[in-house]
């Protein structure tokens, strides 16, 4: 008693015992594997799939039964004729050229080239390749050798890699003649070229670039493998191991920031650099290409290592071009966004606008951090500020992730000639023409207040919703009389153009330095009341601290 | 090794000749060309037809048309294009200055 399976081949239904149709099922794979690689595999498949239903049909009749069985998938496959069959067919074919309508098509092979080198002959076999002159490809390889000795590297593994072209056939291979038995062939071919014109696809010379790229390539994986095998296997393998690992280990690395980098995308990777300098629209592209850039070459040396090490092809041709092309595509993208960019910092806009300041009655000037934090009035929606902090302020945290890159706000402090003192503001950006670079530039808020003596400086612009990054900048030149006292708050260091904190006395206490403006220039004061408040209170607070240490287990005790 | 690598090529070399002849009968199913083919000792499997046929076709040589058939599925039974034909014409030509060529180099051994 034997279980059976129902199949059903191209429309055609049949009861077929289970291990025979193992059998037919890997006779079937095997099949379509085989003509995998040719264009015509659909047809070809269909056409033998057909064959084959008639043929069961046949013994079905035949017999007077209902099932099949293992016996009959054999015969038909015998009948049919198994893979190796076909294979013995083809190779035949190839090696023999005797087909007429199938020449040609030998593809050429890379191998050094012996009878043209200046050192081993690679740029040569290379040239070969492609059918150039080889000194485009010497030249190449020269132009790669100042960017981290990339020619140097990948010419010498080729060097190893890539065989010497020794038996006259490496060299027909080598330069695309074909291999057959020109003597018998030749006078068959003249009489044909005529019918031949229209009919030979002539593959190899009508291959776009990229298949010529495609097949160097598995060329020389091919011959890397052949040259890992000589060298002894296990080294090889052991190599190949520790390839895979890394590359395995790069590309979760690559998946994870990708993930990470979409994931945090909604919370405001936006406002950070670099991804504050394009529109978010493209810097979804930007990122899936740049991701696809890196991580096509990994994957295809990951699938080939595999391969290598399981013996095994892991991808066929088909694959292994549209890896290709969308690794190219990727590329373009990237370097369509990229020069995309960089136009739009081609040119420098600058413009400058006079604050009038109010002169003070002493003629001291505080400058402080005005630290509440911008809000426009959709972030106030959105925070719900009324509601929730109401009557209280918001303070800008020192850094929050908003910043844009660098600073952009410097402070410098000069001499005014005239006792009215003002403040300059230039304002300066990028874009890609001059109109462009002053509208980025204007598009920058910043808040300047003056309060009596107290000026109130932002700590950094801000930019409106949908402006982008371009290099805005702003430099604060504050002119102000002769003689007169700026006391600068220690929260403005990274804005001043100078170091405060070599004027500062030192200590906790105080928080601000003090400057004369002279005739030569703005001069260090050190206030002599808060300094010497500031010693005397640090004298007593030393003192206490040693009367109070003998006590403290009564302070403790107190505490408690 | 070697005259077994002449016999196969010889016979490939003539083998799409001898495809193209036998359709040119008239229609043709792919089992009957596989019979033929048999008889004639150029093919022993049936799996390598296919191949030949649908680049033939694919080269404009042959066409064909779908026929109901009481044993299975329809069935492709091949036929000569025009062009096929022009191909044939040209085929017939060299293959009977090839025996020509053959005779002479044998008759002399004679």
């Amino acid at each position: 008693m034997n279980k059976t399976i129902i199949i059903n081949i191209n429309g055609m239904v049949f009861h077929i015992e289970e291990d025979a149709y193992e059998v037919l099922k890997n006779y079937m794979t095997d099949v379509k594997r085989h003509f995998s690689t040719s264009a015509d595999s659909l047809e070809i498949t269909t056409d033998i799939e057909n064959r084959i239903a008639e043929m069961f049909n046949e013994i079905l009749a035949r017999d007077a039964k209902q099932v099949i069985v293992e016996t009959d998938v054999k015969e038909v496959i015998g009948q049919m004729g198994s893979v190796q069959d076909f294979e013995t067919a083809e190779t035949d074919a190839k090696s023999g050229g005797g087909s007429p309508f199938e020449y040609n098509t030998e593809r050429r092979r890379l191998f050094r080239d012996p009878d043209d080198h200046l050192i081993s002959g690679v740029c040569a076999g290379i040239a070969n390749y492609f059918d150039i002159n080889p000194a485009w490809v010497r030249l190449a390889f020269a132009i790669l050798v100042p960017f981290a000795a990339m020619g140097l590297v990948i010419y010498t593994i080729l060097w190893m890699v890539v065989p010497k072209a020794i038996t006259r056939a490496d060299r027909m291979a080598m330069k695309g003649e074909k291999q057959d038995l020109k003597g018998f062939k030749k006078n068959f071919e003249e009489e044909l070229s005529t019918v031949r014109e229209n009919l030979q696809n002539f593959k190899h010379e009508a291959k776009p670039f990229i298949y010529q790229v495609r097949d160097l390539i598995s060329d020389i994986f091919e011959h890397l493998a052949a040259f890992l095998r000589g060298t002894g296997s296990l080294l090889g393998k052991l190599l190949a191991t520790a390839v895979l690992l890394a590359c395995l280990g790069m590309m979760i690395a690559l998946i994870v920031s990708l993930i990470a980098l979409f994931a945090a995308g909604n919370m405001g990777i936006y406002n950070l650099f670099p991804f504050n300098i394009t529109n978010h629209q493209a810097n979804g592209i930007f990122m899936a290409s740049g991701f696809l850039v890196l991580s096509i070459p990994l994957l295809a040396i990951i699938l080939s290592t595999i391969g290598f090490l399981f013996k095994k092809a892991s991808f066929n041709r088909s694959i292994g071009t549209t890896l290709l092309c969308i690794w190219l595509a990727s590329l373009g993208a990237v370097s369509y966004y990229g020069v995309k960019t960089a136009a739009g910092f081609r040119e420098g806009g600058k413009f400058t606008q006079t604050v009038k300041l109010k002169p003070t009655a002493n003629n001291t000037y505080y400058l402080q951090l005005n630290d509440t934090k911008y809000l426009s009035n959709e972030d106030s929606t959105r925070l719900k500020i009324n509601e929730r902090f109401k009557g209280m302020i918001i303070l800008d945290d020192d850094f929050n992730g908003d910043d844009m890159p660098n600073r952009n706000v410097t402070i410098d402090i000069e001499k005014s000639d005239v006792p009215q003192p003002v403040l300059i503001e230039t304002f300066s950006a990028r874009g890609s023409n001059l109109e462009e670079a002053l509208i980025n530039a204007r598009s920058a808020a910043y808040r300047f207040e003056q309060k009596d003596s107290v000026l109130n400086f932002d700590r950094h612009l801000e930019m409106p919703k949908g402006f982008l990054w371009r290099g805005q900048e702003l430099h604060l030149t504050l002119k102000v009389p002769l003689n007169a006292k700026i006391i600068i708050d220690q929260k403005l260091d990274r804005n001043i153009n100078f170091n405060i904190y070599e004027c500062k006395s030192d200590g906790d206490g105080i928080t601000t330095a003090t400057y004369i403006m002279t005739a030569s220039g703005l001069e260090c004061k050190v206030d002599p009341i808060k300094a010497a408040k500031f010693k005397a209170d640090s004298l007593k607070a030393l003192k206490q601290e040693q009367d109070t240490l003998p006590a403290s287990p009564a302070d403790t005790a107190k505490a408690q | 090794m070697i005259v077994e690598n002449t016999q196969t090529q010889m016979r490939k070399g003539i083998l799409e000749y001898c495809i193209l002849s036998i359709i040119a009968k008239g229609e043709t199913y792919a089992s009957d060309i596989i019979a033929e083919l048999k008889k004639a000792q150029l093919l022993v499997v049936e799996g390598t037809l296919y191949p030949l046929l649908t680049r033939l076709k694919n080269n404009g040589l042959l066409t064909y048309n779908w026929v109901e058939s009481i044993s299975g599925p329809p069935r492709k039974y091949y036929v000569l294009s025009d062009e096929g034909r022009a191909v044939l014409e040209q085929l017939d030509k060299t293959w009977q200055e090839l025996v020509f060529a053959v005779q002479t180099a044998i008759g002399d051994r004679k």
